[in-house]
């Protein structure tokens, strides 16, 4: 074929495609590490969480009064809560899920203390717990209303008094218990040295969207029957379907002035809990995702400058082709090739700088290697992309006359 | 004289050639916007707080985790010591005198009663801290002053406040001498902080390195008086650490205080250093600080490091923003060459009616400096589209914010002066750049050989 002409050609014009070519391969080195990087975020944040997010809320209550009881207001609070009609069920908790807050401590299987231990997120929560979160139960049941601890002045203090029974998610259970024999067995509780029976494992209760290394942390739960301390408290409500806002009203507006010496700090919906945690990653992946666009789109503008340069220099040459018998799909060809070939040294050049800045970021990131498929899958786009730019100029190749080969220019 | 004529060429080019200036103007402007908004953002995030004293403040940390430690495996830096200390080991080294001040504090909270009729008590962060936080930490004081020493020890009923909090519960007004009410309790105004918010909050990282100062600072002797609870974070970090009520932190291998000295000359920053590790040494015998002796007296930009505060996000974007700009003036490059070898007949007949091959660069290279600085001008006002938007996407309002929350989102994507110069000289060293080869190239060429082909 004309590959020969067509190289040689190139060559004596060599600027333009060059800079072509680089430009493509800055742009597949980007297009292929963002959209990954986006990617492993978005499969973090939209996850399945477990929880019924769309119908509960949270409130936040601070006490000032020196004479505020804490024990008395959490069960007045928790009686009143959960006798408001639409209210599906209440509980109290340390702290809200799908936040970055919360604690964070060492289980194992055995009371070994070299028995490998897992990090897991704990909630101290009441009765009832399960039902208010909405998240579903994989084996056996919800801790007894019975076991739960009564609440005591400090967070340490609530620890130490540790209740016989627990709810543990799969994950969790999985990576201690991985012969899947979970259920029943004592489960053993670092930095307070006390064991609990494991009565029931929930599929699903992701604590945190968290993604990269420590993303095993967001899913590993471990709801503890454990009044949270005081002086504050927090407590989790599930609504029925569409009267979440009507009681978050009326909860606003009555419970605060049923214990003295407290008022609502903070009243909120999940929704927004879950999606205020997710804001940061968010901006940061439109603010990356809208810069690689921009850089594909400054690629695409340069072959289209090139094609439409290089048209506009071979007219006559064009004609004299097309005079001399070259069909108008020749002339096309010859355009669709030529960018080709400046497009795929720019790709192979590209494919390097990809699986080299992939290395580099998840060295740092310690997240997992740049998979190859998204490499063959940005070669193919940026292909696409180099023949879409040169389609238009070179389908107006093909429609200069045979005639402007006999005029001059 | 040459420079208007050049300049007026150049504009007849443009009429010329509309749409392919549009593209090289767009192209420049894309690349300058996204260049600046990240490298203010970085630029932000890599800030210097209190840079006149970092050759003297120095932030501690001890390694006293015990042989395995849950999760240690997953960190990026298994080395680093924990970035807090604990009660016991704090308090025995604010023992030492070779520090000129020393600080260990950590956050708590405290329920503010304004006494107001109607006005409901509010809950603030409050900053337990030793005397020297004002002067270690060149704290602007707008009314009044810090404590003295002695209320680290024995609790005294005086209070620091905030400019925000001043206004809540005074109207601005001088406020040291009055009282206010924490938790049912009554203390006396000494000071009141004037607005002050060094970012990043490098004296305290642990609950994110960007965030506001406390609205209450109280003497340390508050601490065990009060058994106040930190409401910053806590990690135990030995395998047999027990969690228990406020007295066995005091005891335990829970780490939650910060631990900062000020220390000038480098013989004493050595003794310092000896007299941590002989310290860590000698608990050894009670069986703490299993590990190899590993505490990590450093600066603030060391510290800051430490802790990544730039963080992967800022880099990543910074990079790939810069590697759009060079894909913009690659651009350039392509579109400038493009366009002036089209011109080229009209260069040859300059150059045969007599231009200098120099005047031909010089006259080039104005045009590509026009489209660049006009291409930086629109960049700017781009940055600064985007960099409002990004405020907007991470500043979340919340019900009652102190005005340094919004002061804080947007000192984290403000664009100082500095950074208005950098884009403006970033903008014209791409015009350079991005005109340099091509009319070089133009001008480099024959005047017959362009004539030839009319």
């Amino acid at each position: 074929m004309e590959i020969r002409h067509m190289l040689s050609a190139l060559w004596r014009t060599r600027t333009g495609p060059i800079l072509i070519a680089v430009q493509i391969a800055i742009a597949l080195a980007a297009l292929v590490n963002i959209t990954y990087l986006i990617t492993q975020r978005m499969e973090a944040y939209t996850r399945p969480t477990g929880i019924d997010i769309g119908n509960i809320f949270w409130v936040r209550s601070i006490s000032y009064a020196t004479d505020y009881d804490h024990k008395s207001a959490v069960e007045t609070d928790l009686q009143w809560l959960n006798s408001l009609p639409g209210v599906i069920a209440a509980a109290a908790t340390n702290s809200p899920p799908q936040t970055w807050w919360g604690i964070g401590m060492p289980f194992s299987a055995s009371p070994d203390p070299k028995a490998v231990k897992e990090g897991a997120r704990v909630y101290l929560m009441t009765a009832r717990a399960i039902e208010t979160l909405g998240v579903k139960l994989a084996a056996g049941r919800t801790f007894s209303p019975e076991s739960v601890a009564p609440p005591t002045a400090d967070f340490g203090a609530a620890l130490q008094q540790w209740a016989p029974e627990v709810v543990i998610t799969q994950a969790l259970a999985n990576r201690l218990f991985p012969k899947g024999d979970a259920l029943g067995k004592p489960l053993y509780i670092g930095l307070v040295n006390k064991s609990a029976k494991i009565v029931g494992i929930v599929q699903t209760l992701q604590a945190a969207p968290i993604s990269g290394p420590f993303e095993k942390f967001g899913n590993q739960v471990v709801v503890a029957p454990i009044t949270p301390a005081g002086p504050n408290a927090l407590y989790v409500v599930r609504t029925q379907p569409g009267r979440r806002s009507q009681l978050m009203a009326q909860v606003e507006k009555e419970m605060a002035d049923r214990v003295p010496g407290r008022y609502i700090e903070q009243l909120q919906t999940l929704t927004k809990t879950a999606s205020d945690t997710r804001n940061g990653m968010r901006t940061g992946s439109i603010v990356l995702g809208v810069v690689t666009v921009l850089v594909l789109a400054v690629s695409a503008l340069g072959i289209f400058g090139l094609a439409v340069f290089n048209v506009t220099t071979r007219t006559k040459q064009i004609g004299t082709r097309r005079a001399i018998g070259a069909r108008r799909f020749h002339i096309l060809r010859y355009f669709l090739v030529e960018n080709w070939l400046v497009t795929s040294s720019g790709v192979v050049v590209g494919c390097i700088l990809a699986l080299v800045a992939g290395v580099i970021m998840s060295r740092t990131m310690q997240t997992p290697r740049l998979p190859l498929y998204y490499l063959v899958g940005g070669v193919l786009f940026v292909w696409m992309l180099g023949l879409l730019s040169v389609l238009l100029p070179a389908r107006r190749a093909t429609e200069i006359s045979p005639a402007v080969a006999t005029r001059t220019v | 004289m040459m420079l208007k004529h050049d300049f007026l060429l150049a504009l007849r080019s443009f009429r010329r050639n509309p749409i392919l200036t549009a593209l090289m103007v767009s192209a420049i402007a894309a690349g300058i916007g996204a260049a600046m908004i990240t490298i203010t953002i970085y630029h932000a995030r890599a800030g210097h707080p209190i840079w006149w004293k970092e050759d003297r403040l120095f932030a501690v940390a001890l390694d006293n985790r015990g042989s395995d430690h849950t999760g240690e495996e997953l960190q990026r830096h298994p080395e680093y010591p924990p970035d807090q200390l604990t009660f016991r080991d704090a308090r025995a080294l604010y023992r030492s005198d070779i520090p000129d001040r020393a600080v260990m504090m950590y956050r708590t909270g405290r329920v503010v009663d304004s006494g107001k009729p109607g006005v409901r008590p509010f809950g603030v962060f409050a900053r337990l801290t030793t005397a020297d936080f004002f002067p270690m930490f060149e704290v602007p004081m707008l009314y009044g002053t810090g404590w003295a020493r002695v209320a680290d020890t024995t609790p005294e009923p005086v209070v620091v406040l905030s400019k925000h909090l001043n206004d809540k519960l005074f109207n601005g007004a001088n406020s040291v001498g009055r009282t206010v009410t924490l938790n049912g309790r009554q203390f006396r105004v000494l000071g009141v902080v004037d607005t002050w918010m060094p970012q990043p909050k490098y004296y305290d990282v642990t609950v994110g390195s960007f965030d506001v100062a406390e609205d209450l600072y109280i003497p340390f002797g508050w601490s065990t008086a009060l058994q106040l609870q930190t409401w910053g974070s806590i990690s135990c970090v030995t395998p047999d650490a027990k969690i228990g009520g406020f007295e066995s932190l005091l005891t335990s291998d829970c780490v939650m205080l910060q631990y900062w000295v000020e220390i000038s000359g480098a013989a004493k920053l050595r003794r310092f250093k000896q007299f941590v590790d002989n310290y860590t040494l000698d608990q050894k015998q009670y069986g703490r600080f299993v590990r190899p002796t590993n505490n990590y007296i450093v600066d603030i930009p060391t510290w800051l490091r430490l802790h990544d505060v730039i963080g992967d996000e800022s880099r990543i974007e910074a990079v790939l923003a810069l590697l759009f700009l060079a894909v913009c003036i690659l651009n350039t490059v392509g579109l400038m060459l493009a366009k002036f070898l089209g011109a080229a007949p009209i260069t040859g007949l300059r150059r045969a009616l007599g231009a200098s091959r120099k005047q031909i660069v010089r006259q080039h290279l104005t045009e590509v400096i026009v489209v660049a600085a006009a291409g930086g001008v629109i960049g700017l006002a781009l940055a600064r589209a985007g960099l409002w938007a990004i405020r907007v996407m991470t500043f979340i309002p919340g019900p009652d914010d102190s005005p340094d929350k919004r002061a804080l989102a947007e000192s984290l994507s403000h664009m100082d002066y500095r950074m208005v110069a950098l884009a403006i000289a970033v903008s014209l060293l791409t015009g350079v750049l991005a005109g340099l080869y091509p009319a070089w190239r133009i001008g480099k060429a024959p005047p017959a050989s362009f004539l030839k082909a009319q």
